[in-house]
């Protein structure tokens, strides 16, 4: 009875470490010896992740020699921090698809990209799928393209319908003054304790760099036509409509319509303490799934009262690159043409509910279904094709943290005038480009 | 002759065995301390962010640190909050020492509660203070709400934010000092007292007379602890403010960790750290100078 207990115990142990030394395989992951494999990092969102979960098993059906292994990005931070790491450390998968335009410099810089355009099918891939006057702005200073752009989120303003009636706002606000007089309605103090609790809008105020790419940065693509921070690599933002941008803000704060605090119990927009949000398509999910009673719609950023023509916005890019870590860099491009087909960008539609860059959204009948179920969506296709991305000049960040502290000082605090603060965020832009050249 | 071979043999071996218990932590100090502060120097002369290889800049790094603006209002940010932090951290300290040394009651039970916040993590800590300062949400405005009084913005006015940054270090750091004061109280002879009390002199010249002069030595000690633990100030406007209110909380190590880890500028981060530390030397040695010229 021992003899056999002793023998079971050490039959049961053999068994639990063979089960643990053995590799898990899971579906995504390659299953024949000889193949090529490639990695893929998407971003570590769940919605993305199912996305590429999805065209990867299919690939991995149709390529039995190009297997492809799905890894989502480590979380950390920021992607930034883990691709540079990676770089650094010379782990970088074979294909990533959520770079972003801001850090592109950095990655090229430190050779860790591969150019797409050497592939010989590159331009008629991009051409095929990305609007004509939208592709050039995806281009390195040294004439290639490093990233296959891939999708948007174009940054509008959401309303709450009920809050803007109920103040008695029949229009929704187009231009700054049309905003104002909105706000002035809308803005009001509710339990008489002397201080506003209801708003027309809210940013968080705390400096922190990024926070400007959904305030500042749109608003002044909007208010130029579609300019962005900078030309030939040198500041193009010290202007008039920076000034307009930095006033418009510096009113709404002066004037209580935002108020100068930052949330900690909850967000204002769900909890309706604020009838505008300036957000990106991601949005509709979040709104739809915590605050399913508020009936609210989209619609393109204020602009400048003398504004002309389509207001153009921020695309907030997310797009495909090759690592040069990787040893199979034409497989890799295969596998960016497949992300990229036609029938994975209605994936992508319908499974994240983010923009496709593709000219043909509205347009093509594969799509048509996606946006009758989904009218809203129409509006952010409406609006990708009036937006810009970021520069690709280096040390976007630490420019970005310049222009933050500034817009701070003059909007948030009203301590200088937008002109000052303009002023001085391009001359510390200058500075930092200067000093870091 | 052989004796002595034998004993400069034995002392030998017991050397050798010394060495080896020592060998840990020569190890841990050559890779953890040696050999950072020996890179972060080579360091202060390179432009490095990690990625890209190393580029000789000579004294440029110098050079930007002598006119960045920036860094000078980190370091006056810093000195700011010291002033604020050292004289509060004293006098609470030094109050709660002197209640504790008296003979009340529960006194191992409120030196264990006044020791709590030092041994839990700044990040914890730093959020349950967040939790307490929101503006909107916040349990001190929900309680000035109460009675009547309307909101203060803790962390979001510019005045206001660094005070209250000191308050937070303050609750969090006092137990320490309130043990090293505790510590220089039962030094003190009981005798002096006495003969103080027989010479007619009253408690509060007791105090000023006595116990102040005899605290010098834990005063130097505690006031050179707190300034290099001010200097080191992150955690707190990390977590709290970002380095906001219109930089008004942005400490000198907060500055150097973003130039270093946010914007990927190694070298100069390293040159800041370097000018750094020689400011907290001259600091500390400046007030140990004062204190101990201070007629005990």
């Amino acid at each position: 009875m021992i003899t056999l207990f002793r023998k079971s115990t050490i039959g049961l142990l053999l068994l639990v470490c063979l089960s643990a030394c053995s590799e898990r395989r899971d579906s995504s992951a390659p299953h024949d010896a000889a193949a090529i494999t490639l990695t893929y990092w998407p971003a570590p969102n769940p919605e993305e992740i199912q996305l590429a979960d999805s065209i990867v098993k299919m690939w991995n059906r149709m390529h039995p020699l190009i297997q492809v292994r799905m890894q989502p990005i480590p979380v950390s931070q920021s992607t930034e921090e883990v691709l540079l790491a990676a770089i650094a450390g010379k782990t970088t998968p074979d294909v990533c698809s959520n770079i972003n335009p801001v850090a592109l410099r950095e990655y090229t810089q430190a050779g860790g990209l591969v150019a797409l355009d050497k592939f010989s099918d590159f331009d008629s891939i991009a051409a095929a799928r990305i609007p004509k006057d939208l592709l050039p702005i995806f281009k390195n200073s040294n004439g290639h393209f490093y990233q296959m752009p891939w999708k948007t989120n174009p940054v509008m303003m959401f309303y709450n319908i009920g809050m803007l009636k109920a103040a008695g706002v029949e229009n929704v606000p187009r231009t700054y003054s049309e905003y104002y007089a909105a706000a002035k309605k809308v803005t009001r103090d509710t339990d008489n304790d002397g201080q506003f609790d209801i708003w027309m809008g809210e940013r968080d105020i705390r400096p922190i760099w990024w926070e400007r790419l959904f305030d500042v940065y749109p608003f002044y693509i909007g208010a130029t036509n579609g300019e962005t921070l900078f030309k030939n690599d040198s500041v193009a933002f010290q202007n008039v409509d920076a000034e307009k941008v930095f006033g418009f803000f510096q009113h709404c704060y002066d004037k209580g319509y935002f108020p100068r605090t930052f949330f900690q119990g909850g967000d204002p927009f769900l909890l309706e303490k604020k009838a505008t949000h300036f957000a990106g398509p991601w949005e509709i999910a979040t709104l739809s799934k915590f605050a399913p009673n508020i009936h609210f719609d989209v619609a393109p950023l204020p602009v400048p009262d003398d504004h002309q023509g389509p207001v153009y916005t921020s695309g907030d890019y997310k797009n495909i690159a090759i690592f040069s870590t990787s040893e199979h860099p034409k497989e890799a491009w295969e596998f960016v043409k497949f992300l990229v087909t036609a029938e994975h960008d209605l994936l992508m539609l319908e499974i994240t509910n983010q923009v496709p860059v593709r000219g043909d959204l509205l347009t093509n009948p594969l799509y048509a279904r996606y946006f009758s179920k989904n009218p809203m969506m129409v509006k952010f296709a409406e609006q990708a094709v009036h937006t810009r991305g970021m520069d690709t000049v280096a040390d976007l960040k630490e420019i970005f943290d310049a222009i933050s502290q500034e817009y701070e000082i003059c909007a948030v605090y009203g301590r200088k005038t937008p002109a000052e603060a303009v002023g001085d965020a391009a001359r510390r832009c200058r500075a930092i480009m200067e000093w870091n050249q | 002759m052989t004796r002595k071979v034998n004993i400069l043999r034995a002392i030998r071996e017991s050397e050798r065995n010394g060495y080896w218990f020592i060998l840990p932590y020569v190890i841990f100090f050559l890779l953890f301390v040696a050999y950072p502060l020996v890179f972060s120097f080579i360091l202060i002369f390179h432009r490095w962010n990690i990625v890209t290889p190393m580029e000789w800049v000579g004294m440029k790094n110098f050079q930007r640190l002598a006119s960045d603006p920036q860094f000078f209002r980190a370091m006056f940010n810093t000195f700011v909050f010291l002033l604020i932090h050292i004289p509060l951290q004293i006098a609470v300290a030094l109050g709660f020492s002197l209640l504790l040394y008296s003979r009340g009651m529960f006194r191992g039970f409120f030196r264990a509660v006044y020791f709590l916040p030092v041994v839990v993590s700044g990040v914890v800590v730093t959020i349950l203070w967040q939790n307490l300062y929101s503006f909107d949400s916040g349990v001190l405005n929900s309680l000035l709400s109460i009675v009547g009084i309307r909101k203060i913005p803790w962390l979001i006015d510019p005045g206001l934010a660094m005070p209250s940054i000191a308050i937070m270090a303050t609750w969090k750091n006092v137990g320490i000092y309130i043990v090293l004061f505790l510590v220089g109280l039962q030094n003190i002879p009981k005798e002096i007292y006495e003969s103080a009390s027989l010479d007619g002199a009253d408690k509060y010249s007791q105090f000023f007379k006595i116990t102040l002069p005899m605290l010098n030595s834990t005063m130097v000690l505690i006031v050179a602890l707190s300034t290099i633990g001010g200097f080191s100030l992150f955690i707190e406007p990390y977590v709290l403010t970002g380095g906001g209110p219109m930089q008004s909380t942005m400490s000198g190590m907060l500055y150097i960790y973003n130039q270093a880890f946010y914007f990927g500028h190694m070298g100069y981060a390293a040159a800041l750290g370097f000018v750094f530390a020689l400011v907290i030397l001259a600091v500390v040695l400046l007030q140990r100078k004062v204190v101990e010229a201070e007629p005990s």
